[in-house]
């Protein structure tokens, strides 16, 4: 491998990072624009999504890596593990938002912000209790196939991710500006008590948000098991932290922007790893975060979603 | 008040209360069970049994409990019955380990005046947290798993034994051979020319990884690198890329399982053919579970004691040790662990057997002398804890579809013991 293939090839990891940061990410960013909460609760319901898709790949018969599947079964499993787990982290979101955020909602202060941390620690520790916390070998049927990209090499999970992260951030683009819904979610994002009265459900629409961003952390809890094929009940707090810093470096509360603060979150943490050194990843991307922050304290691409000033 | 009377007036208060008691006990529920009558003292057991390292540390205890309940058994010990007291070093915000628990459990084993010694800890870094307050509580530990340097090292001993004598004794030999000697066997047995370190940030994996590190450099192996992992971390494809684009023979771990189980299963996907090797940090059933088959079969790993679970010698001993600990087979910690209670028991009988009083003090200067027989031959001690033997054993992860995949037995394959590291 020459030089150019290896940055090739960590340029392709930092994609499929970058990938499933900007899922994690969209959900922080969509939660923060309509009420302006920072919902650290999503880091757990990522870790349970993973769990849930895992029980699904383990009902169908899968385990560890022994069940290889191609072809129609595979996009059958995938498909159905992909769905389940996305309603059913979607449902966890609205209970969530339901029966704990919405009393907080015009509370003042930091309480709802502090409630999602709490609940943050309940799920985890749920899940410590019901699986324990020992690392897990993921079930994966996926064969092991590749394609070559000059010297490097992409594997059907890269693309896997790729494709899932694709499909779902377009449909949720699609979502929000060419349905009803989605439109109301941006006119209660740049001014609730307006929307509410052109007739807006605001209610509907907040947890429309929770719906969907916690549908798209199960997603990325199923593609990190299929990238990764170790989980445990810890996985949450890493990817979250990274994804959330995603959000705020492209401008939290701004669809577009978690797509690419996510992308770039990645590409740096690969590429940072190759010429600079694993152990300062961290400290390469809260650096960069802080010097974008010093300059566009907005994140790189604002708050459009949300342009209340 | 002089002394005497003093005590005269204590001994008399001690002997009235005490007569009073017994009237009152024998008056109102008959007569006094004989087994209340036995004094008993107790044995501090700790260890991260939950987490990511709760599979080698229960079969740890296992081997630990093993030893006292045989002692029982046999009517206890000099008159004393033996009591255990089991605390977990690992919490839910860690994982895995977590050095400030068991510095807390250190201060519980402390406070508690029954307990005359202690089994444990399994890792490093709580090593090094334990092994300060220990030193002030009087209260030695065995430790039939932690191999760093540094805690028995005398240069570290205001740091590590402020109160001046060893406490901190090892049934297992320390990572100046542990790190060294698997250097020596990959450069003279597996021909490494070339190595990528890496580490996982814990005291035990940064200090195995840099003493590996010097001894390859010395023997003439070409370090490319050394970088660090963080344990919390998911993703090493990043610095596994780097290492593939950097073409060494091989890649050497330092660390535990946490890190290790991904590390495993993310290098067999991106290096599958590399030379991978670490140290008994990755001799555990979390790793054949975490990680499965096939990401980790070929990994080569070490072990900081003579390698005995498949001595004939000890079949009666293995069979019995899967019965009580719920069907797994012992690890050669799972015997050193033995070894240390025994060790610990004979310290006890020695005190007793003197007539002097079982005391923390006592136990710990009879522990500092022993020189005790168990499986693995004689175990004494030098002057800072160390054990006297310093074998280091190697492993090769070789799936074995006859026995479940988590059997350390059966999926780990003995290759040999690696020749010995000159000391530094």
């Amino acid at each position: 491998m020459t030089f150019s293939d290896v940055l090739l090839q960590q340029v392709i990891n930092g994609v499929s990072l970058g990938a499933m940061y900007a899922l994690l990410a969209l959900g922080f960013t969509m939660v923060y624009g309509i009420i302006e909460l920072i919902n650290f609760t999503h880091f757990s319901v990522f870790m349970v999504g993973s769990f849930i898709a895992m029980a699904v790949l383990l009902a169908v018969g899968l385990s560890g890596q022994s069940v290889i599947l191609t072809g129609l079964p595979l996009v059958a499993v995938l498909l159905l593990a992909l769905v389940v787990t996305m309603l059913a982290t979607g449902t966890l979101g609205v209970v969530i938002e339901r029966t704990a955020l919405r009393p907080l909602r015009n509370v003042p202060g930091t309480a709802a912000m502090i409630t999602t941390i709490g609940l943050a620690y309940i799920l985890t520790n749920l899940v410590l209790l019901l699986v324990g916390a020992q690392q897990e070998n993921y079930p994966n049927p996926l064969p092991n196939l590749t394609w070559h990209l000059g010297g490097a090499t992409v594997h059907l999970r890269e693309v896997l991710v790729w494709v899932v992260a694709a499909v779902l951030m377009l449909g949720l683009q699609l979502f929000v500006h060419h349905t009803k819904l989605g439109k109301a979610m941006q006119a209660t994002a740049q001014d609730a008590e307006a929307a509410r009265m052109m007739g807006v459900d605001v209610d509907r629409v907040v947890l429309t948000a929770f719906f969907l961003g916690s549908a798209l952390a199960g997603a990325a809890g199923l593609i990190f098991g299929l990238y990764y094929n170790v989980v445990d009940f810890q996985i949450g707090y890493t990817a979250g932290l990274r994804a959330f810093t995603a959000a705020v470096l492209g401008g939290i509360g701004n669809i577009p922007g978690a797509m690419l603060g996510g992308l770039l979150i990645g590409l740096i943490e690969s590429v940072g790893g190759q010429l600079i050194a694993v152990r300062w990843t961290d400290v390469i991307i809260f650096s960069i975060l802080v010097l974008v922050l010093v300059f566009r304290p907005t994140g790189l691409l604002g708050r459009s979603l949300a342009q209340r000033s | 008040m002089s002394g005497d009377s003093y005590q005269g007036y204590h001994r008399f208060l001690i002997a009235t209360v005490g007569v009073g008691l017994v009237a009152g006990l024998v008056a109102t529920a008959g007569p006094v069970p004989a087994q209340a009558a036995a004094k008993s003292v107790s044995i501090g057991i700790t260890l991260p049994l939950t987490g990511a390292d709760a599979d080698g540390a229960t079969r740890i205890k296992c081997g630990a409990q093993m030893a006292i309940d045989e002692a029982n058994k046999m009517g206890g010990v000099g008159g004393y019955k033996l009591k255990t007291v089991i605390l977990n070093n690992a919490t839910a915000t860690a994982g895995a380990y977590d050095p400030a628990q068991a510095a807390t459990n250190a201060k519980k084993l402390v406070a508690d005046p029954s307990v005359v010694a202690n089994v444990g800890p399994e890792m490093s870094g709580d090593g090094k947290a334990m092994s300060p307050i220990l030193s002030q509580g009087d209260l030695a530990t065995i430790t039939p798993a932690s191999t760093n340097p540094d805690i028995t090292d005398p240069r570290y001993a205001g740091q590590y034994r402020p109160a001046g004598k060893p406490v901190y004794f090892r049934t297992v030999t320390t990572d100046k051979y542990q790190g060294p000697n698997m250097a020596n066997y990959m450069r003279d047995t597996l021909k490494v020319k070339t190595v990528y370190i890496l580490d996982d940030s814990g005291a035990y994996g940064v200090g195995m990884a840099n003493l590996f590190e010097a001894q390859a450099k010395k023997i003439g192996m070409t370090v490319l690198g050394h970088d660090e992992l963080n344990p919390k971390e998911a993703d090493y494809t990043t610095i596994l890329t780097k290492i593939k684009g950097m073409h060494p023979d091989a890649i050497y771990y330092g660390g535990v399982a946490q890190a290790g189980v991904k590390l495993a299963k993310q290098a067999y996907e991106t290096v599958p053919k590399m030379v991978k090797a670490g140290g008994d940090g990755m001799f555990t059933g979390d790793l054949l579970k975490g990680a499965g088959f096939p990401a980790s079969e070929g990994w080569y790993v070490t072990n900081a004691s003579p390698h005995l679970t498949e001595n004939p010698k000890l079949a009666d001993w293995v069979k019995k040790f899967s019965k009580m600990c719920g069907g797994r087979t012992p690890s050669d910690y799972s015997v050193t662990a033995y070894d240390g209670a025994k060790v610990i028991i004979a310290a006890i009988k020695k005190v007793a057997d003197s007539g002097a009083k079982v005391t923390r003090a006592a136990v710990h200067d009879a522990i500092a002398s022993s020189k005790v027989d168990t499986f693995q031959g004689p175990v004494a001690f030098d002057g800072n804890g160390d054990i006297l033997q310093k074998t280091i054993a190697v492993f090769q992860v070789a799936h074995n579809k006859q026995y479940p995949d988590d059997d350390v037995i059966h999926q780990f394959k003995y290759l040999g013991d690696a020749p010995e590291a000159p000391s530094s």
